[in-house]
């Protein structure tokens, strides 16, 4: 009965920071087009915090990690090898993507795990090469 | 047997025993095997460009090429200078055919002649890789991530 009060006082805070808070972490095959692991896993509704690792060391070249929808992956992935892998901040196609870096760096992404199902992420300036899948399961 | 063509079988024999022994000498295979595979990679990605006709990213692709160029002469510096030398120059003729690809990709933007003139290069770069062998040479035919990949 005292719930519609309890809340705009903040009182509902504690059903947020109930989230399970899971920690990812993937990395390019050094400087080869590759992601090392190609497959991640993560429960339903968790708060994932990911790291994606550019562990390249030779060759200049810039990689991201970027989260889709399986029947948006051929789509996005045509756009993407046309308009050098530029990812539009509003793109309905994208789940969620960390910002793109260079060799020795690393970039993190923060995101709510989408309902069960397999999910392809992929590098958007390799989109054809470099690709995984994230399992979200119940 | 001629004797002709048992000096030549001979000739065969020694050049292929001397480069298994400069292979079995090398010192630091992997980061060989790892320069070649960069090589192999970035020759595929300028194919995919030119497919692509994405031709203004040619040049980036050179300069992705040079890098991994850069990878192999670091991986050979602590080799005999003879073995050196001839790296050096199959190296510098591969990125000068890749270089005239890279050139022709803002001056002729052509697909068809940027294909003709990068299947030059590949020619130019497999001459590099038969120097080095058979294990450390990158695969051709396995999957983009993986080509030069371990087979195990």
């Amino acid at each position: 009965m005292l719930a519609p009060l309890l809340i705009p006082l903040g009182c509902g805070r504690g059903q947020k920071s109930a989230q399970k808070v899971v920690d990812l972490y993937i990395e390019t095959d050094g400087d080869f087009i590759a992601f090392k692991t190609d497959t991640l896993t993560c429960p339903t509704g968790a708060l994932v915090r990911l790291t994606f690792h550019h562990a390249g060391r030779l060759v200049t070249v810039r990689h991201n990690w970027l989260l889709t929808r399986a029947d948006q992956l051929e789509a996005l992935s045509k756009d993407f090898a046309a308009n050098d892998g530029v990812v539009a901040r509003d793109d309905p196609r994208v789940i969620t993507a960390t910002p793109l870096c260079d060799k020795g760096e690393s970039v993190m992404v923060q995101f709510t795990a989408p309902s069960p199902g397999d999910y392809p992420f992929l590098c958007s300036t390799h989109p054809e090469d470099m690709r995984g899948i994230l399992h979200v399961t119940k | 047997m001629k004797p002709v063509r048992i000096a030549a079988l001979t000739t065969i024999g020694l050049a292929l025993v001397m480069a298994s022994t400069v292979a079995a000498q090398l010192k630091s295979p992997d980061d060989v095997k790892t320069g070649l595979r960069l090589l192999m990679q970035v020759s595929n990605d300028f194919k995919r460009q030119i497919t692509a006709k994405n031709f203004a990213r040619v040049p980036r692709e050179f300069k992705e090429y040079t890098e991994s160029a850069d990878a192999v002469r670091t991986a050979v510096k602590d080799e005999p200078a003879a073995f050196k030398a001839k790296v050096e120059s199959s190296l510098k003729a591969a990125v000068a055919a890749y270089q005239k690809v890279s050139d022709m990709s803002s001056t002729t933007p052509d697909a068809d002649k940027l294909m003709a003139e990068h299947a030059k290069a590949v020619t130019v770069m497999n001459a590099l890789f038969n120097l080095f062998p058979p294990e450390l040479r990158p695969d051709p035919n396995a999957p983009a991530g993986l080509r030069g990949a371990p087979k195990n």
